[in-house]
């Protein structure tokens, strides 16, 4: 479902012994002394019930926050219970909240196979503990989320399973094609696509008839917009440029037409951020955060949404997901928040992006790929299933064209968007998307992400500058991975 | 005067000494042991032979496993980020170790003293921090800087000082030494305090019977002979600082871009096992820092052995 950035926070926070410096055995006398005067110090004064327990449950999480390193800590969202005692035991992970309704749905109308939930963590941890189980041999799942930008790094290393054979194949007209062809490579599908995050214009209609803004419906007007409205209200933005959300970066090149990447699996790929059409794209934003047109600040975070919620931020280049992480922390701005298309680099254009969204691969170690991916099958491509994770909590936007192409769904209105319906916005995103190869190393790329592009956010770099040092970082790392590299 | 105060544990360090030997045969005491290094083979030895032997080989995602001798260890050691990490954790602890250490020697004092009403229930006050974990600390610390809510950057806003990042690359350091001086000043205060305690009452009595005024007796006659434990707390000091790895780590979830992958060496060998899954070159950064470690560790044992602390 979603940005990893938001996942980020999120996430288990894997744990290393605290400076562990101090906790080796020293043979000094002072220490001895010391330790002994501490328990003292702990049985004398008055509060020693308090600090001698919460010295107990220092030791105690310690322990398990390692142990949630090692192995991370799971917990059944659903199944475990089935009723036939014979049926194929499938093992899932996934992350999104409310998930488990569907997988109980399943075991209910599937007597035969029964699926078993576990969420291990969002994002990063759960991919951690995959490769980790797939390098032991064992303790993979059958089935698992995966971001449509990580599926790649389990195809390169041949740890998913091809599901035409399982019949995959007779989904695909029931899947937006953008989507269909980032879960497949030449004839092969390693994937069942799952929910998406189709961008558009998010915006503040108070906010922008404030200052005589109507949407722009291409990016050069948009760069007039956010002058005019920066130079009526200092304080103000008309949105806010997240230098170090890569991902987010990446789908707003993928409108420009400058994807840095070419990949088709295998050992040979193309990684080019400093190409004319991507130093253009650094090169327009450049001049936005340079004249402090554009907010810098981090997205998908407590800051941005306080920018948005105060009117210091206009409008959010957001997801179809975006509106519903935003939500909890709006309060003033509630019932003003309208979609429309993003605004286009050729005037007329209809191109649109994708930010985030999930695959449901089959693992490879799986002992019944069969019954594992009929589960992914039903999970992403019935009805049935999908009346359970578009509602709330899950709140999933579809890349299943029955649903997406429901007027009921598209009709849906929330609070924060008044009587206005944002979903038609971004239901006319997902289908003039363009799929985009992901490159097999996203996770080191995110990472890395964050310390080259945090000298855009500060100020202190330029974008194109970053761009041209992420090339150098991206290669290196590429090459030195075995890859063959073009640039 | 030191001569006298640094004879007693030496004594007492050969007494131990002697009867260990008397019982060296009894071939019982080795049921006592084997508990302590069957786990200390298990998570000690074996984890670090197996980073050693992993340190060796380079798995890549396009041609796998494959024995590359010391290549990582050349790539570390020729790595600019992994040295500008090195570089970044001794500036931090030249910073963050003297002024906890002279911050914590205050309050040993003043406890010493016992001017203090309540000293004992302070004493306990200031040691909670250590009993906080750092993983906790670090998210409380993130929560009072964090540059939208948190209340400090309010209080530097009332103090005339508008749109301070306690995130932002010049202030993110001093944020961290802070943070890890309030973790750990009630912690080195302890130590210093029992010191304090086993300076002999005669020598204050005699220097106060001598008119000597109290920052005397303080600086010139308990200073030198707390001596001892205050270099034992810069060693262990340091080797902290150098591991320094759970508060960068935290802050990075608070606001994301501000600490860089490299920001110190621990978190930079995790973040190269974890997110760039190269693990092996993660292994040779972790021996290397062990190396580092160890060199520091063995300097302050022939420093402290050199003065006759024991022998």
């Amino acid at each position: 479902m979603s940005s990893r950035t938001r996942f980020r926070h999120l996430a288990v926070v894997p744990a290393l012994p605290r400076r562990p410096g101090f906790s080796r055995p020293v043979r000094m006398t002072t220490t001895v002394v010391g330790a002994v005067a501490l328990s003292l110090l702990a049985g004398c004064s008055s509060s020693s019930s308090s600090s001698s327990s919460s010295a107990a449950s220092s030791a105690s999480s310690a322990s398990s926050s390692t142990a949630a390193s090692a192995s991370p800590s799971v917990t059944v969202e659903a199944g475990g219970s089935c009723s036939s005692s014979s049926a194929t035991k499938i093992t899932f992970w996934a992350w999104v909240p409310g998930m488990g309704r569907a997988v109980t749905e399943f075991n209910k109308t599937h007597p035969n196979i029964c699926v078993t939930q576990e969420d291990v963590g969002a994002g990063d941890p759960e991919y951690v503990a995959i490769t980790n189980a797939l390098k032991a041999g064992s303790g993979a799942p059958d089935v698992a989320e995966v971001e449509f930008d990580e599926l790649p790094s389990f195809e390169v290393t041949h740890n998913v399973v091809n599901l035409v054979p399982y019949g995959a194949d007779s989904y695909k007209s029931d899947f937006t094609t953008w989507a269909w062809d980032e879960v497949s490579q030449g004839s092969a599908v390693y994937a069942m696509p799952g929910d998406s995050g189709p961008v558009a214009f998010y915006y503040n209609t108070d906010e922008l008839a404030k200052y005589h803004i109507t949407p722009p419906t291409t990016w050069a007007q948009f760069a007039t917009d956010a002058a005019t409205l920066h130079k009526d209200d200092p304080g103000a933005y008309m949105t806010n440029f997240a230098a170090v959300d890569l991902q987010w970066i990446m789908s707003l090149m993928a409108q420009d037409n400058a994807w840095p990447f070419a990949y088709t699996g295998g050992s040979n790929v193309t990684i080019n951020w400093t190409g004319p059409a991507q130093m253009a794209f650094a090169s327009y934003w450049q001049n936005l955060l340079a004249a402090h047109e554009v907010n810098s600040t981090t997205d998908v975070s407590a800051t941005s949404f306080a920018d948005l919620d105060k009117g210091i931020d206009a409008s959010w280049i957001s997801s179809a997901w975006g509106p519903s992480y935003f939500a909890p922390d709006a309060k003033s701005s509630i019932g003003d928040w309208r979609a429309t298309a993003l605004p286009q680099w050729t005037a007329g254009a209809d191109v649109a992006a994708n930010w985030g969204g999930s695959t449901y691969p089959v693992f490879s170690q799986s002992k019944h790929p069969a019954a594992a991916a009929e589960f992914a099958e039903w999970l992403n491509g019935t009805t049935a299933s999908w009346n359970i994770t578009k509602t709330a909590p899950s709140s999933l936007f579809p890349t299943f064209l029955p649903l997406l192409n429901d007027p009921s769904f598209k009709d849906t209105t929330v609070p924060l968007s008044g009587s206005s319906t944002p979903d038609v916005a971004f239901a006319a995103a997902a289908s003039s998307i363009q799929g985009v190869p992901w490159p097999p190393f996203m996770t080191e790329a995110l990472n890395e992400a964050s310390t080259v592009f945090a000298g855009v956010q500060n100020g202190k770099e330029t974008l194109q500058a970053a761009f041209t040092d992420f090339q150098n970082v991206l290669v290196s790392y590429a090459k030195a991975q075995g890859f063959t590299v073009s640039t | 005067m030191s001569a006298a105060v640094s004879a007693v544990p030496a004594a007492s360090t050969r007494r131990r000494g002697r009867s260990a030997w008397i019982h060296r045969r009894d071939r019982r005491g080795i049921w006592f042991v084997i508990p302590f290094f069957v786990g200390f083979g298990l998570f000690m030895v074996v984890p670090l032979v197996y980073a050693i032997y992993t340190s060796l080989y380079t798995t890549r995602i396009i041609g796998g496993t494959v024995f590359t001798g010391a290549s990582n260890y050349t790539q570390t050691l020729q790595s600019g980020q992994f040295w500008s990490g090195v570089i970044r954790v001794v500036i931090f602890g030249a910073i963050q170790i003297p002024v906890m250490l002279a911050v914590a020697f205050f309050f040993a004092c003043v406890f010493d003293l016992g001017v203090a009403k309540f000293g004992r229930t302070f004493r306990t006050i200031f040691f909670i921090p250590f009993a906080v974990p750092a993983v906790v600390g670090a998210v409380m610390w993130s929560f009072l800087l964090e540059p939208q809510f948190g209340p400090f950057v309010h209080v530097a806003g009332a103090l005339g000082f508008r749109g301070v990042n306690y995130f932002s690359p010049s202030l993110l350091l001093p944020s961290i030494i802070v943070i890890v001086i309030w973790e750990w000043t009630g912690y080195n205060m302890t130590i210093l305090y029992t010191a304090l305690k086993s300076v002999p009452r005669d020598v204050v009595e005699a220097a106060i019977l001598d008119d000597t005024p109290l920052w005397k007796i303080i600086l010139r006659i308990k200073l030198p002979m707390v001596r001892p434990a205050v270099v034992m707390l810069i060693f262990l000091n340091t080797i902290g600082a150098l591991q320094l790895f759970t508060e960068p780590q935290i802050l990075e979830y608070f606001q994301q871009g501000a600490v860089s992958v490299n920001y110190t060496p621990a978190y930079y060998a995790w973040n190269t096992a974890i997110a760039a899954d190269e693990t092996n070159l993660a292994a040779a950064m972790a021996v290397i820092l062990a190396v580092i470690i160890v060199v520091v560790s063995s300097v302050s044992l022939i420093f402290r052995r050199r003065r006759g602390e024991f022998s």
